[in-house]
C-alpha cells in the first residue's frame, strides 16, 4: 500500500493538491507525470527518503506500488 | 560512399563490401544487444520485401510503421524500400493518449499523407481496424509484420521480380515520407527522393567528417528527422554501425546512452538540447564509475535552440569521464531540407557571441559592452555542402549583416512540397527558398538561431502547436471558450521549454480554480501534451490582437513581467 509520505512527495513534485494514487496507478494516469517529470519525481523521492536508486531499478518500475516496494527495500522496511 | 542511384543499391553495396560488419546494434536495457550485420540485415530485408509484395504492397504505396523498439523494425523498413513503397515511421501511441484521439490523429494523417497501409502490432488492431472500414478511408489494410514467418513465405521468383523492378527505380523517385512538426493528424508530410536523401547523407556526412571507423549511438525516435536521417540513414548509407536505444528506456534511465557509448566505443551521437541537461544533472556520480566518453568524436545538438548553459553543465560533468569538450557541435535544419542546413565544425569549440539583449530584441546585432544586458548566442554553424541560407526581412528581402531576420534556406535535398498540401507549401516556399519561420543572424560567417516567428513550442525537441492545446483546453468545463492561450516558457533546469496555458474563467473560489486547473491538465493529457503551468484569469483579462483573437505574445509578456493580483497560477 502506498504510504501517505510517498503520495505527498509525488503530489508535491507534480504540484497537485490531491489525486487518487494506488498501488496499481501508472504514471500516464496522473496529470503532469510525463517522462520529463518522471526523473524529477524519482530524484524527489530519493531526496525525501535519503536513498539512491540505480537506473535499472527505476527502469523496472511498472507502477507506484513498485516504487513503494523499492523505497521500502532501501529504507529497510 | 559509392555512386548509388537508390538507397537500396547503397545498402547492398555496403553488404557486399563489408558483409560481416555490424550495421545495427539493437540495444535493450538489461539484455544483450541484438546485432545485425550488413549482410544479415539485407538478407532479412529481402525476405520481408517478398512478404510485403505477397500481401499486395506496390511501388509508391505509403506504409506507416507503428512499431515499438524491435530488432525486426530495421529489415522491415529496408524491405519496404526495396519494394519501392515508401516507409513512414509514426510514433507508437503513449498510454496517456486517449485511443479516440490517436485514431482521429491517424485518420487526419491518412487523409493528409495518403497512408495506404499500416504495419503495426496486434495491440493496436482494435483502434486501427475501424479506420479501414470507414467509408473514404485511404488505408487499404493493416498488417502485423512481427508475426510473419518470412522464412516460410520466401519465394525466389518473387524475390527476383522485386530485384528486377528495384533496378528500374530512378533517383528522382520518392523513397520515404517523414513528417514535419505538429501534433499527429496535423503534421505536414514531407516526401523525399532517393537523390535527396543520398545527397544529404553525403553532404551532412562530409560536414560531420564521417569515416569508416565511426559508430553512432542514439536513442532518438525514428519518426523524428534527426533520428531517421542523422542516426539511421547516415550510418546505413556510410556502412557504419548504429546503436539504437529505446527512446522510452532512455528517458527513464538516461545512463543507458552513456553505457552504450562506453561499451561499444561509439564515436558519434545526436542529442536535442534538453538531453545535455538531463545527462548533466539527473545521473548520480556513483553510477558513472565505469563510464568513459573518450571514444566520442562528435555530439550533435539540434532540434531545439542550443543553450550555452546546457553545454557548460555537460562539459563540467563529463570532462572527468573522458569527454573532449570540442566534440560538442551544433546543427540547424528541418525535415523539409531532409535534415540539416548548417553545422558547426567538428573538433573546434562552438563559436559564441555575447550581444546586447535589448538591441537584439530590436533586430540589431550589437556586441555587448559594459552597459549592456547581455545575451550569449550559440552558433549553429556554417553552411553544409549543397545548401544556401539568407536572412530576410518581413517582405522576404535579404537583410544586410548585423540584422536579425527570418531564416530562409534552400538545399539540393529540399523537398518538392508537402504531400497533398499545396496551400501550405505555397505559404513557406517562394522562388526556391524555404522560409523557416525561425529568426537568426549571421556573424563572422556563422549562423545563430535565436527565436521563432511562429508560436511553436519546442518541448524536449518535440514541436507542439499552441492551437492544438488551445482547442483541447477550450472544451474544459469552467474555461470560457475561445479565451485560452498556450505558450512556451523557458525551463532553465531542463534546458528546454515547457507548456503554459492561460485561460479566462468565472471560477472564483480556490476550490473551483483548483478543479479547473486539474481539468486543464487532464485535457492536455488526453492529447499527450503535458501542461506544466496553468494561469487562470478573470473574464476579459486577455489582450486581443488586431485580428480580435487573444494574442499569445502580448499575454505571455503581460503574465511573465507583471504581478497582476488577478492572476492565479500553479
Amino acid at each position: 500500500m502506498i504510504s501517505p509520505e510517498l503520495k505527498k512527495v509525488i503530489l508535491k513534485e507534480l504540484n497537485l493538491d490531491d489525486f487518487d494514487i494506488k498501488d496499481e496507478t501508472t504514471a500516464p494516469e496522473v496529470p503532469g507525470w510525463d517522462s520529463l517529470n518522471h526523473i524529477n519525481i524519482i530524484l524527489a523521492v530519493e531526496e525525501f527518503y535519503k536513498v539512491k536508486f540505480k537506473s535499472y531499478e527505476v527502469l523496472r518500475l511498472k507502477n507506484v506500488g513498485d516504487l513503494q516496494k523499492l523505497v521500502d527495500s532501501k529504507t529497510g522496511k | 560512399m559509392q555512386n548509388s542511384t537508390t538507397l537500396w543499391q547503397q545498402w547492398q553495396f555496403n553488404a557486399k563490401r563489408t558483409p560481416n560488419k555490424e550495421a545495427i546494434v539493437h540495444w535493450k536495457a538489461g539484455e544483450g544487444p541484438f546485432r545485425w550485420t550488413f549482410r544479415n540485415l539485407i538478407e532479412t530485408a529481402k525476405k520481408f520485401s517478398v512478404k510485403l509484395k505477397k500481401v499486395g504492397i506496390r511501388k509508391g504505396d505509403v506504409c506507416a510503421i507503428i512499431i515499438r523498439h524491435n530488432p525486426n523494425f530495421y529489415p522491415l523498413y529496408l524491405g519496404i524500400s526495396r519494394t519501392a513503397a515508401l516507409p513512414a515511421v509514426l510514433a507508437y501511441p503513449n498510454p496517456r493518449l486517449h485511443p479516440d484521439k490517436f485514431r482521429q490523429g491517424l485518420e487526419g494523417m491518412s487523409q493528409r499523407s495518403g497512408l495506404d497501409y499500416i504495419l503495426t502490432e496486434r495491440d493496436l488492431e482494435p483502434i486501427i481496424r475501424p479506420l479501414i472500414e470507414k467509408p473514404g478511408s485511404t488505408i487499404k489494410a493493416v498488417y502485423f509484420p512481427l508475426e510473419w514467418d518470412i522464412e516460410k513465405e520466401f519465394d525466389e521468383k518473387i524475390d527476383a521480380e522485386i530485384e528486377s523492378e528495384q533496378k528500374k527505380i530512378k533517383p528522382e523517385e520518392p523513397v520515404l515520407l517523414q513528417h514535419s512538426s505538429g501534433t499527429t493528424g496535423l503534421q505536414k508530410p514531407v516526401v523525399l527522393s532517393h537523390k535527396a536523401v543520398l545527397q544529404h547523407v553525403e553532404n551532412l556526412g562530409s560536414a560531420l567528417k564521417v569515416s569508416e571507423s565511426d559508430k553512432v549511438a542514439t536513442w532518438l525516435p525514428l519518426y523524428h528527422d534527426m533520428g531517421l536521417i542523422g542516426a539511421y540513414h547516415i550510418p546505413l548509407a556510410y556502412g557504419i554501425p548504429s546503436i539504437q536505444i529505446d527512446p522510452f528506456e532512455w528517458v527513464l534511465a538516461p545512463i543507458i546512452l552513456l553505457e552504450a557509448i562506453t561499451k561499444e566505443k561509439a564515436t558519434m551521437t545526436f542529442l536535442p538540447n534538453f538531453a545535455y541537461n538531463i545527462l548533466a544533472e539527473k545521473i548520480h556520480d556513483d553510477e558513472l564509475a565505469n563510464i568513459s566518453l573518450e571514444s566520442l568524436r562528435i555530439l550533435v545538438n539540434a532540434s531545439e535552440p542550443i543553450r550555452h548553459d546546457s553545454h557548460a553543465k555537460f562539459i563540467a560533468k563529463y570532462k572527468n569521464y573522458g569527454l573532449n569538450p570540442t566534440a560538442l557541435t551544433g546543427m540547424y535544419g528541418m525535415a523539409e531540407m531532409t535534415l540539416a542546413v548548417i553545422q558547426t565544425e567538428p573538433g573546434k569549440p562552438i563559436k559564441e557571441v555575447v550581444v546586447d539583449r535589448n538591441e537584439l530584441s530590436r533586430g540589431i546585432v550589437k556586441l555587448a559592452d559594459n552597459n549592456s544586458v547581455k545575451r550569449v548566442c550559440v552558433s549553429s554553424g556554417k553552411l553544409i555542402p549543397g545548401c544556401d541560407i539568407c536572412i530576410v526581412d518581413e517582405n522576404r528581402k535579404s537583410l544586410p549583416f548585423g540584422f536579425v531576420g527570418e531564416v530562409a534556406v534552400k538545399s539540393v535535398s529540399m523537398f518538392d512540397g508537402y504531400r497533398n498540401y499545396p496551400e501550405k507549401t505555397a505559404e513557406v516556399v517562394e522562388n526556391g527558398w524555404y522560409f523557416s519561420g525561425d529568426y537568426g543572424f549571421e556573424y563572422e560567417g556563422e549562423y545563430f538561431i535565436i527565436g521563432r516567428k511562429k508560436d511553436i513550442i519546442i518541448v524536449a525537441g518535440k514541436n507542439i502547436y499552441p492551437e492544438d492545446i488551445e482547442d483541447a483546453v477550450n472544451q474544459v468545463n469552467g474555461v470560457i471558450p475561445g479565451r485560452v492561450i498556450a505558450f512556451g516558457e523557458e525551463d532553465e533546469s531542463l534546458g528546454t521549454e515547457q507548456v503554459s496555458v492561460v485561460a479566462e474563467t468565472k471560477a472564483e473560489t480556490e476550490e473551483e480554480k483548483k478543479q479547473v486547473r486539474l481539468d486543464v491538465l487532464k485535457a492536455g493529457m488526453a492529447i499527450d501534451i503535458n501542461i506544466h503551468k496553468v494561469y487562470l484569469v478573470p473574464p476579459r483579462w486577455l489582450i486581443k490582437s488586431s485580428a480580435g483573437k487573444p494574442s499569445r505574445k502580448a499575454n505571455k509578456e503581460r503574465l511573465i513581467e507583471n504581478k497582476d493580483p488577478q492572476v492565479w497560477s500553479r
